[in-house]
C-alpha cells in the first residue's frame, strides 16, 4: 500500500467523523496554541533585551564605589574616588578606552517655554506613545562619557576634561532630546536652563536605537552634563563609573585591575567595591527569562501531554469500532505493517492538523501577548512554527502506537466475526 | 488434475483439554483438484465455517497438515498468510464484508491497494471487475445506498477484482432472495468454466446441487463425499 492511498484513507475517517476529530483535536491544538505563545514571547523578549544591550555598547564594566562617612547633618562627605579612577584608567589606555561617573541629575530643564516638568507621553489604545515624551534624563559624565555609552557626535563637540576642571556650564544633548526642547532649530549655541542656571549646549549625539521605537525614549532621551557641575545643580555623589574595555579578551584583566586598585584606596570599614562585567548582568537577565520559559513551557507541555493521552483514547476506540474492518482488510490481503501504518497516520493526521490550527491560534496568541506585554509585536519564528508542527505530528505517531499496534494484532478470523 | 488444496488430519480444537473442548474439525483429510467447483454442506455447528476460515488461510489448523498449492501452509508467517490471502483467495462472506465508509469503487480496488497494483491499473482492473457483476454506473455509491443483492455483486467484484485461482465463497446466497442467489451462484459457475477453483460453503442442500463435487460435514468429520452432475445454470 502505498503512502498517498493511506493518507486518503485517513483523511477520509477523519473527515466521516468531524464533530468528534475536531473534540480530539482541541487537546492538541489548545496544548500547541499555548507551548508556542510562550516559546515565541520569550524569544522575542530575549532578542529585545539583547538588541537593546548591545546598542549600549559591549565590553562594559560597572564600577561601585560607595563610602559611608557622615557629616553632622547627616550628608555624606565622603570621598569622591572618581579622579583616582580616572587617573589609573588613563594609564591603563591599552586596554581601557574610557571611563565615566554615571550619577543622575534631578534639575528641571527649561527652554523659552518648554519645561521638562511638564513632559509626559501620551499612549494610545494599544499601548503605544502617539505623542510626547518622558523628560530626557541628565546625567553627569566625564570627558569620555561618549566612548563609555557608545555614542556618537552629530553635530558639534564633545565635553572635554577641561569643562570639567572648570566647571564649564555646557552639556551635549541627544538628537532625541533635542528635538523636545529645539525641534527644528539647531541645538548647538541654544542656551537650555536647568534649574535656572544657564548651560550652553556645545555638542549633539546621534540616536542610537531607531528615535520611534519605545526604546529610544528611555535610552536615547539625554543631556549629558560634566560632572564638576553637581556642585551646581546638586544631586548625589555618583557611585557608580563605567569603564569601556577595548575588547572582551581583555575584560577579566581589567576587572581584577581596577578592583585590586580601588580596593587598595578605599578603606573596607567605611566603604565597599564592587567591579563586575555588564554582560554577565545580561546573561543572568537572559537566564531569569529561560528558567521562566521552561516552567511555563512545562505547563503547556503538561496539556499536550493530556491531549496526547486523548487521541490515544480516540483512537482506541475507533480500532474497536472498527474492528470488522480491519478483518475485511486482514481477509483481503492487508499484512500488519499496513493495518498499523493506516491508524499511526490517521492519528498523526488528526495531530498535525490540530498542529497547523495551534500554530495559527499561537501566531494570534503571541502577537496579542507581545503587544499586551511588552510593547512590540512578536511573531513566531518559522522555527518555532516547525518545531510545534513536528511536535504535534510526533505526538501523534507516540499517542497513535499503541492503538495501531492494538488494532494490528486482531486475529483476521475474530475481527471478521465483530459486529 | 494438479492438488490445489491438500488436508491431511487436521484439528482445529478450541479450549482443547478443558471441559467444555470444542472439536471444530476433528481429523479431516481432503483434497481438492485446481480448478474443480467443490459445495462443502453441514448444518450450522457442523465446522464448515472453520473449514472455510482454514482454507482460507484466516486461520491455523490447531493439528495436522495444510497443503496449498504444495505449500505448507503452517510454516508460514503472518506476512506471507497475507500475501496468499491477497493474490490467491478471492472471499465471497455472506454479510457482503464492505466497508461502509468507502464508494464502491474503492471497496473493489482495495485487494489491489494492498497487492501494490499502480492507481491507473487499479482503477482498471476494478471497472473491469464491476462491468462483469453488472454495477459500472454504481461506482460512486457507497454500500449502503444499495440492495443486498447490488452489495454482494460488489464484494463478488472485489473478490476476482485481482483474478485469483481461487475463490471461497461463505454462504453467498444466505442473505439473498431465492431470485438474486440464483444469480450469484450461476455467476460463480461460471467463474469455474473460466478456471477458477470454486470452494462454496453452504447449509443448502439445494444450493449445493450446483455444485460438480460435495463434501459434508458433520461435527467436525466428513460424513459424505461424492460427485454428482449438475445443471449447468
Amino acid at each position: 500500500m502505498n503512502i498517498r492511498q493511506a493518507f486518503k484513507m485517513a483523511w477520509k475517517s477523519i473527515w466521516g467523523k468531524k464533530g468528534r476529530s475536531a473534540l480530539t483535536i482541541l487537546g492538541i491544538f489548545i496544548g500547541i496554541a499555548a507551548v508556542m505563545t510562550i516559546v515565541s514571547v520569550m524569544e522575542g523578549m530575549q532578542a529585545k533585551s539583547m538588541e537593546q544591550f548591545e546598542a549600549m555598547g559591549s565590553n562594559r564594566v560597572n564600577v561601585r564605589v560607595d563610602s559611608w562617612v557622615y557629616d553632622d547633618q547627616g550628608n555624606n562627605i565622603g570621598k569622591d574616588y572618581f579622579p583616582d579612577l580616572y587617573d589609573y584608567c588613563t594609564q591603563m589606555k591599552d586596554v581601557v578606552l574610557g571611563v565615566t561617573p554615571k550619577g543622575e541629575c534631578s534639575a528641571t530643564v527649561t527652554y523659552g517655554t518648554k519645561s521638562s516638568d511638564t513632559m509626559q507621553p501620551q499612549y494610545n489604545e494599544n499601548g503605544q506613545v502617539s505623542s510626547g515624551s518622558y523628560p530626557p534624563r541628565l546625567f553627569y559624565g566625564s570627558d569620555q562619557f561618549s566612548i563609555c555609552e557608545n555614542l556618537t557626535l552629530k553635530a558639534g563637540r564633545d565635553l572635554t576634561m577641561l569643562d570639567i576642571k572648570n566647571y564649564n556650564q555646557v552639556c551635549v544633548i541627544n538628537e532625541y532630546a533635542a528635538k523636545l526642547f529645539f525641534g527644528g532649530v539647531d541645538p548647538v549655541g541654544q542656551i537650555l536652563k536647568f534649574n535656572g542656571n544657564e548651560f550652553r549646549v556645545v555638542g549633539v549625539y546621534a540616536n542610537r536605537l531607531d528615535a520611534n521605537s519605545q526604546e529610544a525614549m528611555w535610552s536615547d532621551n539625554m543631556i549629558v552634563l560634566p560632572y564638576s557641575t553637581r556642585r551646581l545643580l546638586g544631586g548625589q555623589m555618583s557611585t557608580e563609573y563605567v569603564v569601556k574595555v577595548a575588547d572582551a579578551k581583555a575584560m577579566p584583566e581589567v576587572i581584577s585591575r581596577i578592583g585590586g586598585f580601588l580596593r587598595g584606596i578605599v578603606d573596607s570599614s567605611t566603604g565597599s567595591v564592587s567591579v563586575f562585567s555588564e554582560s554577565q548582568w545580561a546573561e543572568s537577565s537572559n537566564e531569569y527569562l529561560r528558567m521562566v520559559g521552561l516552567v511555563l513551557g512545562g505547563i503547556a507541555a503538561i496539556s499536550l501531554l493530556v491531549g496526547g493521552i486523548g487521541i490515544m483514547n480516540i483512537m482506541l476506540v475507533t480500532v474497536t469500532e472498527r474492528t470488522r474492518e480491519i478483518g475485511i482488510r486482514r481477509a483481503i490481503g492487508a499484512q500488519r505493517g499496513s493495518i498499523i501504518s493506516q491508524f499511526l497516520i490517521e492519528a498523526a493526521m488528526l495531530c498535525g492538523i490540530g498542529g497547523i490550527v495551534g500554530i495559527l491560534f499561537g501566531t494570534i496568541g503571541s502577537v496579542f501577548l507581545s503587544t499586551l506585554l511588552v510593547k512590540m509585536t512578536i511573531y513566531p519564528s518559522p522555527i518555532v512554527a516547525a518545531g510545534a508542527f513536528g511536535l504535534s505530528v510526533a505526538l501523534g505517531v507516540i499517542f497513535g502506537s499503541y492503538p495501531a499496534v492494538k488494532a494490528s494484532k486482531l486475529q483476521p478470523v475474530e475481527a471478521l466475526r465483530a459486529e | 488434475m494438479a492438488k490445489l488444496v491438500e488436508l491431511r488430519n487436521v484439528y482445529k480444537i478450541y479450549g482443547e483439554g478443558l471441559e467444555s473442548e470444542v472439536r471444530a474439525l476433528d481429523g479431516v483429510s481432503l483434497t481438492i483438484e485446481r480448478g474443480d467447483f467443490t459445495a462443502i454442506v453441514g448444518q450450522s455447528g457442523s465446522g464448515k465455517s472453520t473449514m472455510m476460515n482454514v482454507l482460507g488461510c484466516l486461520d491455523i489448523p490447531t493439528r495436522g497438515d495444510y497443503f496449498l498449492d504444495g505449500v505448507d501452509v503452517r510454516e508460514l508467517t503472518d506476512k506471507e498468510l497475507s500475501r496468499i490471502r491477497n493474490k490467491q483467495i478471492g472471499f465471497i462472506f455472506q454479510q457482503y464484508n464492505l466497508i461502509p465508509s468507502l464508494t464502491v469503487r474503492e471497496n473493489v480496488e482495495l485487494p489491489l491497494i494492498y497487492k501494490g497494483v499502480s492507481a491507473d491499473d487499479r482503477y482498471d482492473l476494478a471497472m473491469e471487475a464491476l462491468e462483469r457483476v453488472g454495477l459500472k454506473d454504481r461506482v460512486k455509491h457507497r454500500p449502503a445506498q444499495m440492495s443486498g443483492g447490488q452489495q454482494q455483486r460488489v464484494a463478488i467484484a472485489r473478490a476476482i477484482a485481482t483474478k485469483p485461482p481461487i475463490i471461497m465463497a461463505d454462504e453467498p446466497t444466505g442473505a439473498l432472495d431465492s431470485h438474486t442467489g440464483h444469480d450469484v451462484l450461476k455467476f460463480l459457475q461460471q467463474l469455474n468454466r473460466e478456471g477458477t477453483s470454486v470452494i462454496l460453503i453452504t447449509h443448502d442442500n439445494g444450493i449445493a446441487a450446483t455444485a460438480p463435487r460435495v463434501v459434508r460435514l458433520q461435527d467436525g468429520k466428513i460424513v459424505e463425499d461424492y460427485r454428482q452432475e449438475v445443471e449447468w445454470l
